[in-house]
Protein backbone atom coordinates (compact mmCIF):
# COMPACT_ATOMS: atom_id res chain seq x y z
CA UNK A 1 0.00 0.00 0.00
CA UNK A 2 1.89 3.49 -0.83
CA UNK A 3 -1.25 6.17 -1.69
CA UNK A 4 -3.60 7.54 0.87
CA UNK A 5 -6.19 6.39 -1.40
CA UNK A 6 -5.46 2.89 -1.82
CA UNK A 7 -5.21 2.70 2.39
CA UNK A 8 -8.48 3.52 2.73
CA UNK A 9 -9.77 1.23 -0.03
CA UNK A 10 -7.98 -1.57 1.78
CA UNK A 11 -9.38 -0.60 4.96
CA UNK A 12 -13.05 0.09 3.85
CA UNK A 13 -12.52 -4.05 2.35
CA UNK A 14 -11.32 -4.82 5.72
CA UNK A 15 -14.48 -3.43 7.14
CA UNK A 16 -16.85 -5.04 4.60
CA UNK A 17 -15.04 -8.34 4.64
CA UNK A 18 -15.45 -8.13 8.56
CA UNK A 19 -18.98 -7.86 8.47
CA UNK A 20 -19.64 -10.42 5.76
CA UNK A 21 -17.58 -12.52 7.64
CA UNK A 22 -19.91 -12.01 11.01
CA UNK A 23 -23.00 -12.33 8.65
CA UNK A 24 -22.03 -15.74 7.07
CA UNK A 25 -20.64 -17.52 10.47
CA UNK A 26 -22.60 -16.21 13.06
CA UNK A 27 -26.47 -17.97 12.68
CA UNK A 28 -27.66 -15.39 15.38
CA UNK A 29 -29.87 -12.21 14.33
CA UNK A 30 -28.15 -9.51 14.57
CA UNK A 31 -27.70 -5.62 14.28
CA UNK A 32 -24.35 -3.75 13.52
CA UNK A 33 -23.78 -0.41 14.58
CA UNK A 34 -21.64 2.39 12.91
CA UNK A 35 -18.21 2.07 12.88
CA UNK A 36 -16.15 4.71 14.49
CA UNK A 37 -12.18 5.06 14.84
CA UNK A 38 -11.28 4.33 18.50
CA UNK A 39 -9.00 5.96 21.22
CA UNK A 40 -5.16 5.71 21.33
CA UNK A 41 -5.65 2.89 23.49
CA UNK A 42 -7.97 -0.05 24.03
CA UNK A 43 -8.99 -1.20 27.00
CA UNK A 44 -10.35 -5.01 27.18
CA UNK A 45 -11.30 -7.19 30.29
CA UNK A 46 -11.84 -10.57 27.84
CA UNK A 47 -11.53 -10.90 24.12
CA UNK A 48 -9.37 -13.05 21.24
CA UNK A 49 -7.13 -11.35 19.22
CA UNK A 50 -5.59 -12.29 15.97
CA UNK A 51 -2.65 -11.04 13.80
CA UNK A 52 -3.65 -10.21 9.97
CA UNK A 53 -0.55 -9.98 7.87
CA UNK A 54 0.27 -9.93 4.15
CA UNK A 55 -1.24 -6.85 1.66
CA UNK A 56 -2.48 -5.19 5.08
CA UNK A 57 -1.05 -5.80 8.46
CA UNK A 58 -2.96 -5.51 11.69
CA UNK A 59 -5.21 -7.04 14.13
CA UNK A 60 -8.54 -8.61 14.56
CA UNK A 61 -9.79 -7.62 18.48
CA UNK A 62 -13.27 -9.90 19.50
CA UNK A 63 -14.21 -8.18 22.81
CA UNK A 64 -17.14 -9.04 25.11
CA UNK A 65 -18.46 -10.54 28.21
CA UNK A 66 -17.44 -14.09 28.35
CA UNK A 67 -21.18 -15.30 28.34
CA UNK A 68 -21.62 -13.15 24.76
CA UNK A 69 -18.96 -15.80 24.19
CA UNK A 70 -20.77 -18.67 25.59
CA UNK A 71 -24.02 -17.81 24.03
CA UNK A 72 -22.82 -17.44 20.69
CA UNK A 73 -20.65 -20.73 20.82
CA UNK A 74 -24.17 -22.19 22.09
CA UNK A 75 -25.95 -20.74 18.51
CA UNK A 76 -23.01 -22.22 16.24
CA UNK A 77 -22.41 -25.40 17.74
CA UNK A 78 -25.59 -26.15 19.81
CA UNK A 79 -24.28 -26.97 23.30
CA UNK A 80 -23.49 -24.75 26.23
CA UNK A 81 -19.85 -23.89 26.63
CA UNK A 82 -17.87 -22.93 30.41
CA UNK A 83 -14.82 -22.54 31.69
CA UNK A 84 -11.77 -23.70 29.72
CA UNK A 85 -13.76 -24.66 26.31
CA UNK A 86 -14.93 -21.24 26.45
CA UNK A 87 -11.45 -19.69 26.26
CA UNK A 88 -10.96 -22.57 23.25
CA UNK A 89 -14.29 -21.37 21.73
CA UNK A 90 -13.42 -17.71 21.91
CA UNK A 91 -10.40 -17.94 20.21
CA UNK A 92 -12.03 -20.20 17.34
CA UNK A 93 -14.50 -17.59 17.06
CA UNK A 94 -11.88 -14.91 16.69
CA UNK A 95 -10.13 -17.63 13.71
CA UNK A 96 -13.07 -18.28 11.92
CA UNK A 97 -14.21 -14.16 11.60
CA UNK A 98 -10.60 -13.15 11.02
CA UNK A 99 -10.17 -16.86 8.56
CA UNK A 100 -13.85 -15.98 7.01
CA UNK A 101 -12.23 -11.53 6.46
CA UNK A 102 -9.20 -13.04 4.76
CA UNK A 103 -11.50 -14.75 2.74
CA UNK A 104 -13.80 -12.07 1.67
CA UNK A 105 -11.07 -9.66 0.83
CA UNK A 106 -9.65 -11.49 -1.45
CA UNK A 107 -11.81 -10.05 -4.20
CA UNK A 108 -10.63 -7.02 -3.80
CA UNK A 109 -7.16 -8.13 -4.27
CA UNK A 110 -5.83 -8.22 -0.66
CA UNK A 111 -4.07 -10.95 0.32
CA UNK A 112 -3.30 -11.66 3.74
CA UNK A 113 -3.10 -14.88 6.39
CA UNK A 114 -4.11 -14.68 9.92
CA UNK A 115 -2.50 -15.89 13.03
CA UNK A 116 -3.41 -18.60 15.86
CA UNK A 117 -5.87 -16.12 18.55
CA UNK A 118 -4.44 -14.81 21.19
CA UNK A 119 -6.36 -14.89 24.13
CA UNK A 120 -7.30 -11.91 26.21
CA UNK A 121 -7.91 -11.90 30.04
CA UNK A 122 -7.95 -9.29 32.80
CA UNK A 123 -7.43 -5.94 32.56
CA UNK A 124 -5.37 -5.44 28.86
CA UNK A 125 -4.31 -1.90 27.33
CA UNK A 126 -3.86 -2.20 23.39
CA UNK A 127 -1.96 0.82 22.00
CA UNK A 128 1.19 1.51 19.15
CA UNK A 129 -0.72 1.10 16.33
CA UNK A 130 -1.49 3.90 13.69
CA UNK A 131 -5.18 3.40 13.77
CA UNK A 132 -8.22 1.71 15.06
CA UNK A 133 -11.84 0.89 13.98
CA UNK A 134 -14.52 -0.01 16.23
CA UNK A 135 -17.25 -2.25 14.92
CA UNK A 136 -20.38 -2.62 17.40
CA UNK A 137 -22.38 -5.88 16.95
CA UNK A 138 -25.18 -6.29 18.84
CA UNK A 139 -26.59 -10.21 19.31
CA UNK A 140 -30.23 -10.29 19.94
CA UNK A 141 -30.86 -11.71 23.43
CA UNK A 142 -27.49 -12.45 23.49
CA UNK A 143 -25.69 -8.88 23.95
CA UNK A 144 -22.83 -6.91 22.32
CA UNK A 145 -19.50 -8.12 21.29
CA UNK A 146 -17.23 -5.47 20.02
CA UNK A 147 -14.44 -6.15 16.87
CA UNK A 148 -11.72 -3.87 16.56
CA UNK A 149 -10.16 -3.84 13.25
CA UNK A 150 -6.51 -2.50 14.26
CA UNK A 151 -4.31 -1.26 10.99
CA UNK A 152 -0.43 -1.61 12.01
CA UNK B 1 -14.79 -47.67 10.29
CA UNK B 2 -11.78 -45.24 9.98
CA UNK B 3 -9.14 -44.77 12.59
CA UNK B 4 -9.00 -41.07 12.88
CA UNK B 5 -6.07 -38.54 13.61
CA UNK B 6 -7.66 -34.53 14.49
CA UNK B 7 -5.64 -31.70 14.21
CA UNK B 8 -6.97 -28.40 15.49
CA UNK B 9 -5.04 -26.08 18.18
CA UNK B 10 -8.11 -25.20 19.62
CA UNK B 11 -9.02 -28.04 22.12
CA UNK B 12 -12.75 -27.10 21.49
CA UNK B 13 -12.41 -27.36 17.89
CA UNK B 14 -11.34 -31.12 18.56
CA UNK B 15 -14.15 -31.58 21.15
CA UNK B 16 -16.59 -30.65 18.45
CA UNK B 17 -14.66 -33.02 15.51
CA UNK B 18 -14.23 -35.75 17.79
CA UNK B 19 -18.22 -36.04 18.89
CA UNK B 20 -19.09 -35.70 15.38
CA UNK B 21 -16.71 -38.05 14.12
CA UNK B 22 -17.46 -40.43 16.85
CA UNK B 23 -20.83 -40.21 16.10
CA UNK B 24 -20.00 -41.56 12.84
CA UNK B 25 -19.06 -44.90 13.82
CA UNK B 26 -15.17 -43.72 13.76
CA UNK B 27 -12.94 -44.39 15.91
CA UNK B 28 -10.65 -41.23 17.03
CA UNK B 29 -6.84 -42.41 17.67
CA UNK B 30 -5.31 -39.45 18.76
CA UNK B 31 -5.48 -35.49 18.83
CA UNK B 32 -3.12 -33.28 17.85
CA UNK B 33 -3.07 -29.23 19.07
CA UNK B 34 -0.58 -28.57 16.39
CA UNK B 35 0.81 -29.71 12.66
CA UNK B 36 4.36 -30.47 14.78
CA UNK B 37 2.43 -32.94 16.58
CA UNK B 38 0.16 -34.03 14.14
CA UNK B 39 3.52 -35.55 12.07
CA UNK B 40 4.79 -37.20 14.95
CA UNK B 41 1.31 -39.09 15.55
CA UNK B 42 0.61 -40.11 12.05
CA UNK B 43 3.68 -41.69 11.94
CA UNK B 44 2.85 -43.30 15.39
CA UNK B 45 -0.79 -44.27 15.08
CA UNK B 46 -0.92 -45.14 11.32
CA UNK B 47 -4.27 -43.05 11.23
CA UNK B 48 -6.26 -44.04 7.95
CA UNK B 49 -7.69 -40.49 8.14
CA UNK B 50 -6.45 -37.19 9.39
CA UNK B 51 -8.39 -33.70 9.91
CA UNK B 52 -5.79 -30.98 9.85
CA UNK B 53 -6.40 -27.00 10.65
CA UNK B 54 -4.31 -24.88 8.84
CA UNK B 55 -3.27 -22.12 11.00
CA UNK B 56 -1.62 -23.27 13.95
CA UNK B 57 1.42 -22.81 16.31
CA UNK B 58 4.70 -24.59 15.46
CA UNK B 59 3.58 -25.83 12.35
CA UNK B 60 1.02 -25.22 10.31
CA UNK B 61 -1.46 -27.47 8.51
CA UNK B 62 0.22 -26.91 5.31
CA UNK B 63 3.40 -28.01 6.14
CA UNK B 64 1.99 -30.73 7.98
CA UNK B 65 0.01 -31.87 4.87
CA UNK B 66 3.06 -31.93 3.06
CA UNK B 67 5.28 -33.56 5.31
CA UNK B 68 2.40 -36.64 6.46
CA UNK B 69 2.17 -36.97 2.63
CA UNK B 70 5.77 -37.26 2.03
CA UNK B 71 5.85 -40.75 4.13
CA UNK B 72 2.33 -41.93 4.08
CA UNK B 73 0.53 -41.84 0.40
CA UNK B 74 -2.54 -43.40 1.53
CA UNK B 75 -3.91 -42.08 4.72
CA UNK B 76 -6.53 -39.40 3.77
CA UNK B 77 -6.08 -36.18 4.74
CA UNK B 78 -8.71 -33.44 5.28
CA UNK B 79 -8.15 -30.48 5.62
CA UNK B 80 -10.54 -27.89 8.28
CA UNK B 81 -9.99 -24.04 7.85
CA UNK B 82 -11.34 -20.87 8.43
CA UNK B 83 -9.31 -19.88 5.43
CA UNK B 84 -11.59 -20.95 2.93
CA UNK B 85 -9.64 -18.54 0.24
CA UNK B 86 -8.86 -20.60 -3.04
CA UNK B 87 -5.13 -19.70 -2.83
CA UNK B 88 -5.57 -21.69 0.70
CA UNK B 89 -7.56 -24.51 -0.93
CA UNK B 90 -4.71 -24.79 -3.41
CA UNK B 91 -2.13 -24.77 -1.55
CA UNK B 92 -3.71 -27.50 0.47
CA UNK B 93 -4.66 -30.06 -2.26
CA UNK B 94 -1.10 -29.19 -3.64
CA UNK B 95 0.43 -30.37 -0.13
CA UNK B 96 -1.79 -33.36 -0.31
CA UNK B 97 -4.80 -33.10 1.02
CA UNK B 98 -7.67 -35.19 0.22
CA UNK B 99 -10.83 -32.37 0.54
CA UNK B 100 -10.85 -29.10 2.11
CA UNK B 101 -13.51 -28.04 4.87
CA UNK B 102 -14.22 -24.71 5.56
CA UNK B 103 -15.00 -23.66 9.20
CA UNK B 104 -17.73 -23.03 10.73
CA UNK B 105 -19.09 -27.01 9.55
CA UNK B 106 -21.98 -28.90 11.28
CA UNK B 107 -21.54 -32.29 10.98
CA UNK B 108 -23.69 -33.09 8.07
CA UNK B 109 -20.72 -31.57 6.08
CA UNK B 110 -18.19 -33.47 7.59
CA UNK B 111 -20.01 -36.31 7.03
CA UNK B 112 -19.94 -35.82 3.54
CA UNK B 113 -16.31 -35.00 3.26
CA UNK B 114 -15.34 -38.74 5.12
CA UNK B 115 -17.48 -40.83 3.06
CA UNK B 116 -15.77 -38.93 -0.03
CA UNK B 117 -12.45 -39.47 0.94
CA UNK B 118 -12.81 -42.94 2.43
CA UNK B 119 -15.29 -44.21 -1.44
Amino acid sequence: MTSTEERSKAITSLLNGTIMSVKNTIPVQHTIGKPQLSGESLKLQFGVLIGITGDIKGKLVLSGESNVFSSIGEAMFGMPIQDEMLVSLSGELGNIIAGGLSTNIVQSGLKTDITAPTIIEGNMTISGYERVIQLPVLFNAIGELDLFLIID
Amino acid sequence: MARVLITDDAAFMRMQLKDIISKLGHEVVGEADNGATAVQLADELKPDLITMDITMPEMNGVDATRSIRGTNPDVKIIVCSAMGQQSMVVDAIQAGANDFVVKPFNAERIKESIDRVLS
